[in-house]
């Protein structure tokens, strides 16, 4: 073996230093290439897309925000869009009270360990590991007006006059909706805020105790301002999946937001400008990708929004 | 007072116990119905709507077995949740391996990269989406939904898999350096089996939504022989409209999987799929 | 059986230079331990002799062959970390012989090597056990046996006991010793125990902030510290300084006012390394105290804490000198917190540092 030279030396170094990199890239380009074809390059053409004029498949020519235009301003498609709008606040506001409270005070309870709170645990969780398609058909058949398993029960109870048609009112079909969907997802939030109060220290809660606070008092002064990193996430969770709503409507009471569009939602609205129905015109590409661009941009921008003030709430424990 | 407190919080604890209790059955009465509707007639399900079904025959059961194609987007379902996963795993440890096990400038950079994928919601790209899988040859193929499912993964289950290899002490690679072991051994046989419960989390983290999607399937998937259970449903609910025992012996079939699973590992799964929202 | 070399080794992190040159040299069959404060590279040192990490400059020579470009298992050596960094995975039988496995060492050759080892250091019954079912000390000796199977010609332990606690300690000290007179194998042994670092070592290498201070037998840099740093480092309790000026000088001494008047003639052979009104420093350490001195040089001062350990004495006093200082006594003193005292010292037992803190012999 020859002798080697200081130089020789430092180069089988930079050879370890490159095979480490070899390795390193070897780990970083296959997930990275799989995030970047089918994430952000869709996400990048949705953008592109949206300012182009389209016959079906087929991209025409730069329109700059012409499809803009046309789904805010011009009233035959406008009118969708707000009506669809308007009902996606409905059911944030209304998750938000109806299953986000409900979790909140079912965590409380469970958070004070009463006889079988594993199996509560469980028995909430259930219906959230279940398919939303399968909780929608479920309903749809249990809210059928002559069979379905709730005018029954409703007729067995002697309150016959409240034996609705849920589904085919537009007064009762988005709030029975929501109901299900409550029905469906409140076991998450509840988990989420339960876990959330079981990392409070004990300490604090005992000292309260010892102060000769009240379990309300508790609740309120000690447990609800702790929780506040969960809040946030379920508010934004929340947020961001009402107005992603899609599966429940679609399934329940189809693409068109029957009866009338009391139904109808953002996410309908935009499968059927992106890819045509029975009742409305052919697909447009152009401005389905517009309709994508603002709900994007608006679900951002207030996800945002939500988190800066939440978090603003939220306290380091020491 | 110290008798009229013991009194009030016993009173307290009965409240409770009903309010959770009545809140039990509001949750597990439906469920129940459905399962018990399945093994109802026609005749019956109008009937004796609450009653017990006059017998648990399983000529619904037959029926979808037999006749429909539920068994196949049964399997559909496993093949596609199955590849993701373990696709989706796979990657997530490499990438997260690669964040969390070595220094080196510009992780800060790919650690965004990865994580602003949690902030992209991929239903609003549906339209380039489509376009491009349509291109790629993609579409009416489950490769094209498991590769969108491994996509949409990798941002959390790197997020999940970064935070439990970060824990991991650096002595015990060095100490495998010394032994002799190559980065790559180091990574499979030394670290990785002490990420294996984080790696149970995330599994059940994305396989559960993955198993249930169906906007991806709706758009991807045509022809029945690759439609997924959740998909599948909607098309088997048009064909039999009018058999409601039959419908209903369907969505317990279609339950029947997942629910089994999370009665067994109900911890794992209530840990793995809150994981996200757990800091 | 290894002689090592280090050349001016340097490592950089980014900016931070955390071991700006050290030179060293290691012979065969050799303990040799590492001492310094916390942070100050003793850890590094040890990580680029195993090939951890890659050397910013300089080289590294086993057996008159550079090793800085090898990994670290060619580099034939091996090393015990302070958690032990046991695969928790594993068996102990596993553990151990990972190494050969991995190297594809014939099964009956790994069995061999194994059963060996572990009948060293008696884990033979529990060779079947995952680490979480060992107690510290077994643990401890598992990570030893994980680098015995290996026969590597070096032994690095980084602080390997310091999770033991005291009397396993003294035990497990005791063993490392007879292993390395068995093994006949260089051991490289850092630790924060003065106690280990004075009884194990052959050598002990004083580092701070990267750099070597002294490197000597045990016994040499306890009579005869280069400069305060080691003096100051090596004893325990640690050495007191007092502050002090050269008032004369003549051929083989230097007389040193300390900052209450006392006067000190400090015999030297080298008295010319300070001059007149020079800022020195007068070291006394603990045990070079004592109660009759005669007219030797003393220390005043009050008693402000006693530790009275039956077969010692350790007195606390705020001393007219300006500084507190610890004083070592045999037997039981009678003394009480309060009383005032006064010590004496042997001037020629002592040492004296010049301005830039190096001894002045
Ligand atoms: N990978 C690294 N990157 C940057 N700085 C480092 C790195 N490793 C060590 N250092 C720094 O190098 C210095 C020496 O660290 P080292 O671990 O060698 O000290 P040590 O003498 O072993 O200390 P201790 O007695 O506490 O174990 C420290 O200041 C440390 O912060
Ligand atoms: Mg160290």
């Amino acid at each position: 073996m020859t002798a080697m030279t200081d130089a020789d030396f430092r180069r089988a170094i930079r050879a370890r230093t490159l095979r480490r990199n070899l390795w390193l890239a070897f780990l970083l380009l296959p997930p990275m290439a799989v995030m970047f074809i089918f994430i952000f390059l869709p996400m990048g053409s949705a953008v592109l897309y949206s300012v182009y004029e389209w016959d079906g498949l087929v991209r025409g020519d730069f329109v700059g925000l012409e499809n803009f235009r046309e789904v805010l301003f011009e009233p035959q498609k406008s009118k969708f869009l707000f009506n669809a709008f308007k009902n996606n606040v409905i059911v944030f506001v209304s998750v938000m009270v109806v299953q986000n409270g409900l979790a909140l005070v079912l965590a409380m309870l469970l958070a004070r360990e009463p006889k079988g709170y594993r199996f509560y645990q469980v028995v909430f969780f259930l219906p959230v590991i279940l398919s939303t398609v399968i909780i929608g058909f479920q309903w749809k058949l249990f809210l059928n007006p002559v069979f379905g398993l709730v005018n029954n029960l409703l007729r067995a109870a002697g309150l016959d006059s409240w034996a609705l048609p849920w589904l085919g009112l537009p007064e009762t079909a988005l709030p029975s909706m929501i109901l299900v969907n409550a029905w469906h997802w409140v076991g998450f939030p509840t988990l989420v805020f339960l876990a959330a109060i079981h990392r409070i220290p004990k300490d604090y809660i005992e000292a309260a105790r010892l102060d000769g606070a009240s379990e309300w008092r508790i609740a309120r002064d000690i447990i609800w301002p702790l929780m506040a990193p969960a809040v946030t996430i379920i508010v934004v969770l929340t947020f961001i999946g009402a107005f992603n709503w899609f599966e429940i409507p679609y399934v329940m009471n189809g693409l068109e937001g029957a009866p009338g569009y009391s139904t109808d939602m953002l996410g309908l609205l935009f499968y059927r400008t992106a890819f045509g129905s029975i009742s409305a015109t052919d697909s447009d590409f152009g401005a389905g990708s517009a309709l994508a661009v603002l709900i994007f941009l608006f679900i951002f921008t207030v996800s945002l929004i939500f988190t800066r003030l939440l978090t603003a709430r939220e306290i380091e424990l020491a | 007072m110290q008798t009229a407190k013991q009194k009030n919080s016993s009173l307290d604890r009965v409240l409770i116990q009903i309010f959770l209790i009545g809140n039990a059955i509001i949750m597990l009465y439906p469920i129940l119905m459905m399962a018990l509707s399945g093994f109802k007639t026609n005749a019956e399900i109008f009937t004796r709507p609450f009653g017990m079904p006059s017998s648990f025959n399983l000529d619904n059961f037959k029926v979808i077995w037999t006749q429909t194609d539920v068994p196949r987007y049964l399997i559909n379902s496993a093949i596609v949740t199955g590849f993701s996963v373990l696709f989706l795993l796979v990657m997530g440890t490499m990438a997260a391996y690669a964040l969390s096990r070595y220094r080196w400038r510009g992780s800060i950079m790919v650690s965004l990269f990865f994580l602003s994928g949690l902030m992209l919601p991929l239903r609003l790209a549906i339209i380039p989406l489509f376009i491009q899988l349509k291109a790629m040859g993609l579409t009416d193929n489950p490769l094209g939904l498991i590769a969108i499912y491994t996509a949409m993964s990798l941002p959390a289950t790197v997020f999940i898999l970064t935070g439990f290899l970060r824990s991991l002490p650096a002595e015990l690679e060095d100490s495998a350096r010394i032994d002799g072991a190559s980065e790559l051994r180091i990574m499979v046989q030394i670290m990785t089996p002490l990420i294996s419960p984080a790696l149970v989390i995330a599994g059940i983290y994305n396989a559960v939504p993955i198993w249930n999607d169906f906007f991806f399937p709706l758009i991807f998937i045509q022809s029945p022989e690759w439609k997924t259970l959740a998909q599948g449903l909607t098309q088997f609910f048009g064909e039999y409209s009018i058999n409601y025992g039959v419908l209903y012996a369907g969505l317990t079939l279609a339950a029947l999987p997942i629910v089994v699973i999370f009665i067994a590992q109900s911890r794992r799964f209530i840990a793995g799929m809150t994981a996200g929202a757990i800091k | 059986m290894a002689h090592i070399v280090m050349r001016d080794v340097q490592k950089r992190f980014g900016n931070v230079e955390v071991i700006p040159g050290a030179s060293l040299e290691i012979k065969d069959n050799e303990f040799v331990v590492f001492v310094g404060p916390s942070g100050c590279g003793k850890s590094t040192l040890l990580r680029l002799l195993a090939g951890l990490e890659d050397l910013t400059a300089g080289a590294i020579e086993i057996d008159g062959e550079r090793v800085d470009h090898l990994s670290p298992s060619r580099r034939g050596l091996a090393m015990v970390f302070q958690s032990y960094a046991l695969y928790p995975h594993m068996t102990v039988r596993e553990n151990m012989s990972y190494a050969l496995r991995v190297a594809r060492t014939p099964k009956a050759e790994v069995e061999a090597k194994v059963r060996e080892a572990a009948e060293i250091l008696q884990l033979t019954e529990y060779l079947d056990r995952k680490p979480k079912a060992l107690s510290g000390g077994q643990r401890q000796r598992v990570a030893i046996g994980r680098a015995i199977v290996r026969d590597p010609k070096v032994f690095l332990f980084d602080e390997p006991l310091s999770n033991l606690d005291a009397k396993l300690r003294v035990q497990m000290r005791i063993e490392i010793t007879k292993l390395h007179r068995r093994l006949k194998a260089t051991m490289i042994y850092v630790t924060h125990d003065q106690i280990e670092a004075m009884t194990m070592a052959d050598k002990i290498v004083v580092l701070n902030e990267g750099r070597i201070e002294q490197m000597g037998a045990p016994l040499d840099l306890y009579n005869d510290p280069d400069n305060k740093f080691v003096a100051g480092f090596i004893g325990s309790p640690a050495m007191n300084f007092f502050d002090g000026t050269v008032t004369a000088r003549d051929d083989a001494a230097l007389t040193v006012e300390l900052s209450d008047k006392t006067k000190v003639v400090y015999p030297c052979a080298n008295p010319g390394q300070a001059g007149v009104g020079d800022a020195v420093t007068l070291g006394v350490r603990p045990e070079n105290f004592h109660f009759d001195g005669g007219d030797e040089p003393a220390i005043k001062g009050e008693v402000y804490a006693v530790e009275r350990l039956g077969g010692e004495t350790y007195l606390y006093l705020q001393s007219t000198a300006g500084h507190e200082t610890v004083v070592h006594a045999v037997g039981d003193h009678e003394v009480a917190v309060g009383d005032q005292v006064a010590v004496n010292f042997n001037p020629a037992r002592n040492h004296l540092f010049d301005p830039q803190g190096r001894t002045i012999r």
